[in-house]
């Protein structure tokens, strides 16, 4: 008994430290009575209420769903570039079943989902995707989805181009 | 140029569960582009995007499987012209998954700022950051807390860091708000944020947090104080609440009054050994420990309490034992060829 209470014991640091009494709640208090350190910092003039709070953000609701019916994974609102006829109930469904990162999804669903590499550019708007890639997914039945170097990334429209003496 | 991402994926046990998924969105402040990094599980890894002029959002989210709840767990503003801060948390448990400590023990908090600029005519957000100190109390042992709602409200305190290099704080006690602080039980949230300038749409550069648990108590019942044995020992019950998640606990016996680190004998079935991602209760019941008890006398038993903040006594009980048999004889005559023996044992 006494070599496996050793062993128990040694598993925690504090093995062989001196015994004290619990602390009693009175004890406590009078520590905690001391001023924050953070409040002796010196302190805004203004009232500092000006800061950005996440308070009501939400991956799930700022994202598209994309499922097969069993698993579910989320991508970048904007990052879906091409549905099919076919899929579109399986894209901005309810998140239903078990849930996969982006490449898991992938892997298992190819047959009906392929990303598109985008670059930054492109993603920004200041690009446009290659009309050869564009005309392209309407003759083919997957969904095609916008990633960077393997994570899924939003496009936005591209930006009109700015008006010049030939295109006036 | 690229930026690092700097939200570390070590989450406590509980989000390691395959029940929870992690993701890691950038957002590009300048163009609203929104990416999601491939991540594992655990480590950290080089953004592989592009960071603007006016920076990147970078946000560590958890999903629940079961509750399809999202969770924030952590997010900072990183900008090229932006201050920078790191804030690193000393507790005295060294559980590696997450910071922790107990209600009444000291910590340190230190904030590492870069980038804070001085001179004149400089706007006041290149100049200082703003730290602030949020408490969340856990209602009960199981419940979790939201990372976003912990630092949603009005802080409890806050303060400005007005110079590059480490500024440290060290806190002498959990400050969460209990009845009995001994019970306090939540977390102490530490947050940077840029002083908003209208350029950037977050302000938050850094946060980190530590777990408050309660203060271990414990309670010997079946023997009271002054109270005397005689044949036989009582059974014991162990009630013991709020064990610390890395812990050991036992009850010990040795004779004489009572003497505060007393090295005494373990009773059997009392020994438990805690290691856990919360605290515990538990109530044990101790038969059959006459065996330690050698001689008639005053004894003591003691709950004894060993976490990483040291060795501590949660209550105790001075008893006596007297177990001496004492007869009363009466030799009567030879003819009676009876004797009277007259015995008590209590």
């Amino acid at each position: 008994m006494k070599t496996a209470l050793i062993l128990a014991l040694g598993c925690t640091s504090a093995f062989g430290a001196p015994m004290s009494e619990r602390i009693s709640a009175d004890q406590l208090r009078d520590i905690r009575s001391k001023e924050s350190p953070v409040a002796s910092l010196s302190q805004q003039a203004e009232n500092t209420q000006t800061v950005t709070r996440s308070k009501g953000q939400s991956l799930i609701k700022q994202s598209v769903i994309i499922s097969d019916g069993i698993n579910w994974t989320l991508v970048p609102q904007g990052a879906v570039l091409h549905t099919p006829e076919q899929h579109t109930d399986r894209i901005n469904v309810p998140p239903v079943g078990n849930l996969m990162s982006w490449k898991e999804f992938l892997a298992l669903n190819y047959s009906w989902i392929a990303s598109e590499e985008i670059s930054l550019r492109q993603a920004k708007g200041l690009d446009t995707i290659d009309s050869r890639r564009t005309d392209y997914w309407p003759k083919q039945s997957r969904v095609i989805v916008a990633v960077h170097r393997g994570g899924p990334i939003s496009v936005s429209a591209p930006k009109p181009a700015p008006e010049t003496a030939q295109n006036q | 140029m690229k930026t690092i991402a700097i939200l570390a994926l070590t989450f406590p046990a509980a989000v390691q569960a395959n029940e929870w998924v992690n993701f890691i969105r950038q957002t590009q402040v300048d163009s609203g582009v929104i990416w999601d990094m491939p991540v594992a599980p655990q480590g950290s890894s080089p953004s592989l995007l592009t960071l603007e002029d006016g920076g990147a959002l970078f946000q560590l989210w958890t999903i629940n499987q079961t509750e399809v709840q999202d969770y924030l767990l952590d997010q900072r503003l990183v900008g090229t012209y932006l201050p920078g801060a790191e804030i690193r948390i000393e507790t005295g448990d060294p559980y590696p998954h997450v910071h922790r400590t107990r209600a009444d023990q000291p910590f340190t908090v230190h904030v590492d700022v870069s980038g804070l600029l001085s001179g004149p005519n400089l706007p006041t957000a290149s100049q200082k950051v703003l730290l602030e100190h949020h408490l969340a109390t856990r209602p009960g042992r199981r419940a979790v807390i939201d990372p976003v709602l912990a630092i949603s409200e009005t802080p409890h305190s806050q303060g400005l860091l007005e110079s590059n290099g480490t500024h440290t704080l060290t806190f002498s006690a959990s400050s969460l708000p209990s009845a009995d602080p001994t019970a306090a039980m939540g977390e102490e949230h530490f947050v940077v944020h840029a002083l908003p300038d209208a350029t950037i749409p977050q302000t938050q550069i850094a946060t980190n947090f530590l777990q408050i648990w309660p203060v271990a108590s414990g309670l010997i019942q079946g023997i009271a104080s002054g109270d005397v044995i005689r044949n036989s020992v009582p059974d014991l019950t162990l009630n013991l609440k709020d064990l610390y998640p890395s812990s050991t606990t036992y009850l010990q016996l040795y004779k004489g009054h009572s003497a505060l680190g007393t090295e005494g004998q373990t009773i059997d079935g009392s020994v438990l050994v805690i290691d856990r991602d919360r605290t515990v209760n538990r109530t044990l019941v101790i038969k059959d420990w006459s065996e330690l008890i050698q001689d008639d006398g005053m004894h003591t038993l003691e709950l004894v309490t060993i976490t990483p903040f040291g060795t501590e006594r949660l209550s105790f009980v001075e008893f006596m034992v007297n177990r001496e048999l004492q007869v009363n004889a009466h030799l009567g005559s030879i003819e009676s060829s009876r004797s009277n023996v007259g015995g008590s044992s209590e």
